[in-house]
């Protein structure tokens, strides 16, 4: 029975003051599931009848968390219309009768304070949040797919006004206590230490009766011109051309906030919810909510994953070689988690020169109001570097990213196996070679390893882990805790050509210049991508990622996979005309004028001219990578759908409204996916015979996620 | 009394006033310096038992900056730091404090140095302007403030130079070159004698350079983020830099009579060094092969119009003390704030009767064979950084007696406001 689990304790001091304290027992975070909710407003009727109740603090027992919002598992498993309505409907009751309550009650927000738990605040009389860094504050539903269900587009603009409500809803922003206290969504914020104070100034005056207006009086409320309807209308359409230009009309949810609360304004409270709700329940039907929760609970696993069973260590002191791009990227990366960074190059200027590509991350953090001067200068500070191979003593990760040479990776792992202690951790960057094959003449294989970042690293958050042969566990478990100190998802995968993403990428950027070589648009292949909802089209990709670089990796998978991997000739020409993409100036596109144009020389290496329907586009280049990515999960390069779809979304931004890849696959059909397969092997050839685990999947009736697609 | 162990240490390449680090303050170079020193040392950050550094003119943001430097270095906060201060010598006061500490048992190993930023001495507001503000600040009405105001005049705005402050001796009144113009006079050393001391002080230090000398004991510095710009040489050394040059200078601090001039004394220079010590017994338990040894060391004080003989007063001291003659130097360094003033102490080294007026002894404390006499070149072609030289000198001759296979040397600099001060140091 669910009644067995306290959820809530309540104490009544002798002056009146009640204190109603969450702490779910044994979870490290209070979540309003069905049963808290339940048990939460049994309280808030007992405490009703309580004539003695002066004023009623509501808080959290739970480090760093106060409230972080409902139960997504629910909110998932809702499969009916009904099933949600009513869900939410007891939740906007049960949050009405707290905000009904005959004595004033105050939110203690100290801690993640999200959704659910927010919308619990806003229908308590007052808010006092404190000041430090874990309080964050706001109604992320909408990354979500859904919106806030329980009063949060009805409650919210009352206190911080009607465009501004709409922006934090919209945008899923957290506030810290300090700015929430700004717009009016919290009445106080103190330091965590003066809490104690706060709350007894708060119930003496209330018991005096001297708490009110000036209080109030930070609240902004509605502006007087949001008052007039156009100008609410104008809001709301400035707020749709915004959402529209970042979503491309592929998330809902955003939409139906500003739709909520246009039509909703001016009703009575009862209406709005009933208007909320409608909403709420509509979205959490749509697959895209589904997928975006789903992207979530596995982003979540993620957090926790280790990759390992071993412990892994701190990094204090860390060191790259080659300061390139991705050199640099990486060198911020560690820098800025407080990790110190020796840079070791050839000759001072490329050291030079990746000390200003960091510096320059660091100002456009600035620039946003992250950072101050003396925060970046203190991270400046960790940064050394040298020429030569001296200072590595103390050194406890090494991570090479010189050029994709063999030879050249292995010479410097043997230089620097010198001067490193043997437990030190040594790392490659590589995106194409055999981890095993580089730790072959290493005297310490055990602690190599391979870390593929993607650029630009200050702003790609995967970081694909690959073992070796040899590689130990602790080491797999220390890059792993490395990896996510810096703030990035790391996901392990098996060692074999091209890793995970570019591996299953290749296939289609091939796929998308080989269309555009039997006579297709440029324009038009990367524009039915973009309305699939990838950031960019495919061939502009090549161009972004060099036209060199990607026949360089397609001839390292070819020798890797054989004929499926053909690379074909129309890159290898392109690269003898010197059209490389964006760094030459030349590719699929002209990026000499503002990259909008093609690039008309280009057209005379086309073969034919065939011309394609939109979906046999969308076909071909999204099925070829579907059939390669269930290669990957045959050959258990990644272990499982889930983490495949979030590197296909971190690493080459697959939109998140699809799911992911294998996900996306599931939704279209494994069989239609097979007959299509086969179709256009007969057309086309060998690279598109399905693969055996499609094929065996199939014939046991299975999808990638189970039953729930 | 036991050696103190000079474990390993560095220097950053210097650069002149105004130049490539004159936007670096003090603690960011002393930080990046004493990072690098420890990274390369095989002592870690957690062994040093205080962070000791040199500073003379002391950044008003960074009050005790060895602890800003320390923090900002890398050394965990529980490590304490002080700064040290005895004007040109401050960046052997850093290494002297340090030897004290070990000797009495107060600790163990040390990370010493000197660092200064001379680009970044303030421009300060005259007596009359702070009154003026603080009047101002006090006011309470408007009328008071109008009032404030009014007392307002334009020579109020005439900025005291921090610099030119701190090179003039509060006592005598004297520019510090001008204690060099009375060195000159009381020794007759000519205009000619100095510039061709300069000159060949470039000479030596660009030989020095060229060789690739001075990267043994010096590091690169970035000096500009943003474009990651990195200094990798001393800028301070002339290459064309000739008699004819230096003849064509006019003196800067007796306009008239003069025979100082800005090619003739040292520079004006931003840069820091560092090193780690500990006593010799610690280091052989540690098993750690030191780059040299400080064996003694001297301060003494003179009259403050001729501090630049400081160098006779404590190195004489120092053989008293240590029963050691000139003879018995294999390299010896004369820091040169001024060509006038070490010729000055070269004559009087050699002197008898400077050593029966002033040390009562019927001997010269030693005459100084120039081939011996800063080798590598000194202030005039490196600069002086004040707070930092010291710990230079002692850094670079250690290397230098290693280079030569040579065992001992002197180390030696005038101080500011009438004081010299000696080292002792050995290798093997």
């Amino acid at each position: 029975m669910e009644a067995t689990i306290q959820y809530f304790e309540v104490t009544i001091d002798s002056q009146g003051i009640g204190t109603l304290t969450f702490n779910t027992p044994e979870k490290r975070a209070n979540v309003f599931t069905h049963a808290a909710l339940k048990e939460f407003e049994a309280h808030l009727d007992t405490l009703k009848q309580d004539s003695a109740i002066k004023a009623l603090f509501i808080e959290s027992a739970k480090e760093a968390i106060f409230i972080a919002g409902a139960d997504i598992h629910e909110i998932q498993a809702a499969n009916d219309e009904k099933n949600i309505t009513v869900l939410v409907q007891e939740g906007q009751e049960i949050f009405t009768k707290l905000e009904n309550l005959p004595f004033p009650t105050i939110a203690i927000i100290d801690g993640a304070c999200l959704g659910g738990g927010l919308e619990m605040s806003l229908s308590c009389t007052y808010r006092i949040a404190t000041s430090h860094p874990h309080t964050r504050i706001g109604l992320p539903e909408v990354n979500l797919g859904i919106l806030p269900g329980f009063g949060g587009t009805q409650r919210l603009y009352p206190l911080v006004g009607y465009a501004k409500a709409m922006e934090l809803i919209v945008g899923s922003k957290l506030l810290k206590g300090e700015k929430a206290l700004k717009l009016g969504v919290v009445d106080a914020c103190v330091p965590r230490g003066y809490l104690g104070f706060k709350k007894q100034e708060f119930s003496q005056k209330i018991l005096a009766g001297t708490l009110n207006k000036k209080l109030l009086a930070n609240r902004k409320g509605i502006t007087w011109y949001e008052k007039f309807a156009p100008v609410r209308s104008l809001i709301g359409q400035l707020a749709r051309k915004q959402v529209l230009k970042k979503t491309h009309g592929h998330y809902p949810a955003p939409l139906a906030v500003i739709k909520v609360m246009q039509e909703s304004f001016g009703k009575s409270l009862l209406d709005g919810l009933k208007i909320e709700r409608d909403a709420v329940t509509k979205l959490a039907l749509t697959p895209i909510s589904k997928n975006l929760i789903n992207l979530f609970f596995i982003s979540e696993k993620l957090k926790n994953e280790t990759f390992s069973t071993a412990r892994g260590k701190e990094i204090r002191q860390s060191a790259i070689v080659g300061t390139g791009a991705m050199g640099s990227g990486i060198a911020w990366a560690l820098g800025n988690q407080g990790i110190n960074v020796r840079l070791k190059d050839i000759n001072t200027a490329s050291v030079g020169r990746a000390i200003s590509t960091i510096r320059k991350i660091y100002e456009g953090i600035k620039k946003r109001g992250r950072l101050t001067e003396r925060e970046i200068a203190l991270k400046m500070d960790k940064i050394t570097f040298t020429t030569e191979y001296v200072g590595f003593d103390t050194t406890d990760f090494l991570l090479e990213a010189v050029s994709e040479d063999i030879n050249l990776k292995q010479k410097v792992f043997q230089e620097f196996e010198v001067v490193l202690k043997p437990e030190a951790i040594i790392a490659s960057n590589t995106s194409s070679i055999s981890i095993s094959e580089l730790a072959a003449k290493l005297q310490y294989p055990n602690r190599f390893i391979g870390m593929h970042f993607f650029n630009p690293v200050n702003r790609m958050p995967l970081v694909e882990i690959i073992s070796g042969e040899k590689t130990d566990d602790e080491t797999i478990a220390t890059v792993v805790k490395l990896t996510k100190k810096m703030g990035k998802t790391p996901i392990k995968v098996k060692e074999s050509a091209g890793f995970l993403v570019n591996r299953i990428l290749l296939p289609y950027l091939k796929e998308a210049a080989t269309i555009f070589e039997e006579g297709e648009d440029i324009k038009r292949i990367d524009r039915v991508l973009l309305d699939f909802g990838m950031p960019m089209g495919p061939l502009a990709l090549i161009d972004k990622v060099g036209v060199d670089i990607g026949e360089k990796v397609s001839h390292i998978l070819h020798q890797a996979y054989g004929e499926r991997m053909a690379p074909g000739t129309l890159l290898t020409k392109m690269v003898e005309h010197g059209w490389l993409g964006q760094k030459s100036g030349m590719g699929f596109y002209n990026h000499k004028s503002n990259g909008t144009e093609i690039n008309k020389k280009l057209l005379k290496l086309k073969t034919d001219h065939v011309k394609l329907d939109k979906k046999t586009i969308k076909n071909r280049v999204l099925l070829i990578m579907i059939n390669e990515a269930a290669r990957c999960l045959e050959e258990d390069v990644v272990d499982n759908p889930g983490y495949l779809d979030m590197a296909m979304i971190m690493g080459t931004g697959f939109p998140p409204f699809r799911g992911g890849l294998m996900r996306y696959a599931d939704e279209i059909g494994i069989n239609h996916i097979i007959t299509s397969l086969k179709q256009l092997q007969k057309q086309h050839g060998y690279r598109f015979a399905p693969c055996d685990l499609l094929l065996g999947m199939i014939e046991n009736n299975e999808s990638f996620y189970g039953g729930t697609s | 009394m036991e050696r103190i162990a000079i474990i390993s240490g560095l220097r950053t390449v210097m650069a002149k006033a105004g130049g490539s680090f004159k936007t670096l303050q003090a603690d960011t170079l002393g930080s990046k310096l004493v990072r690098e020193v420890m990274l390369r040392s095989p002592i870690d950050f957690a062994e040093i038992d205080e962070v000791i550094i040199g500073n003379v003119a002391q950044p008003i943001h960074a009050a005790n900056i060895a602890r800003v430097i320390a923090l900002r270095a890398g050394f965990p906060e529980a490590t304490p730091a002080v700064t040290v201060h005895r004007n040109c010598a401050s960046g052997m006061e850093a290494i002297t404090t340090a030897a004290a500490r070990i000797h009495s048992g107060e600790g163990k190993v040390y990370l010493c140095g000197g660092v200064e930023s001379m680009s970044n001495i303030p421009l300060v507001y005259s007596q009359k302007m702070t009154n003026l503000f603080t009047k101002l600040s006090r006011s309470k009405t408007a009328f008071d403030r109008v009032h404030a105001l009014l007392g307002f005049r334009p020579t109020f705005l005439k900025p005291i130079v921090g610099l030119m402050s701190g090179l003039t001796d509060p006592v005598s009144g004297l520019l510090m070159g001008s204690t060099a113009e009375v060195l000159a006079r009381d020794f007759g050393i000519s205009r000619e004698t100095q510039d061709a001391f300069a000159l060949e002080s470039h000479q030596k230090a660009l030989k020095a350079s060229e060789s690739q000398r001075f990267s043994q004991e010096s590091m690169a510095i970035v000096y500009d983020d943003f474009k990651g710009a990195i200094l990798d040489h001393d800028d301070g050394i002339r290459k064309a830099q000739s008699l004819q040059k230096l003849a064509r200078l006019r003196p800067f601090f007796d306009k008239r009579n003069g025979t100082v001039t800005a090619g003739n004394s040292s520079q004006i220079t931003d840069a820091a060094a560092a090193v780690v010590v500990m006593s010799e017994s610690e280091a052989k338990k540690r098993n750690l092969s030191p780059l040299g040894y400080l064996r003694a060391y001297s301060y003494a004080g003179l009259d403050p119009k001729r501090m630049g003989l400081g160098p006779v007063f404590s190195t004489h001291e120092l053989f008293e003390q240590t029963g050691l003659g000139m003879k018995d130097m294999e390299l010896v360094e004369i820091n040169e704030a001024f060509a006038a003033q070490v010729l000055a102490c070269l004559k009087a080294f050699d002197s008898k009767s400077f050593a029966r007026s002033h040390f009562e002894s019927a001997e010269a404390v030693g005459a100084i064979d120039p081939e011996i006499l800063n080798v590598n070149g000194g202030a005039i072609a490196l600069g002086h950084p004040v707070g930092m030289t010291g710990t230079r000198l002692v850094l670079s001759i250690l290397h230098e007696l290693k280079n030569r296979g040579l065992q001992r040397g002197l180390a030696t600099l005038c101080i500011g406001g009438g004081q010299g001060a000696s080292l002792l140091l050995e290798v093997e």
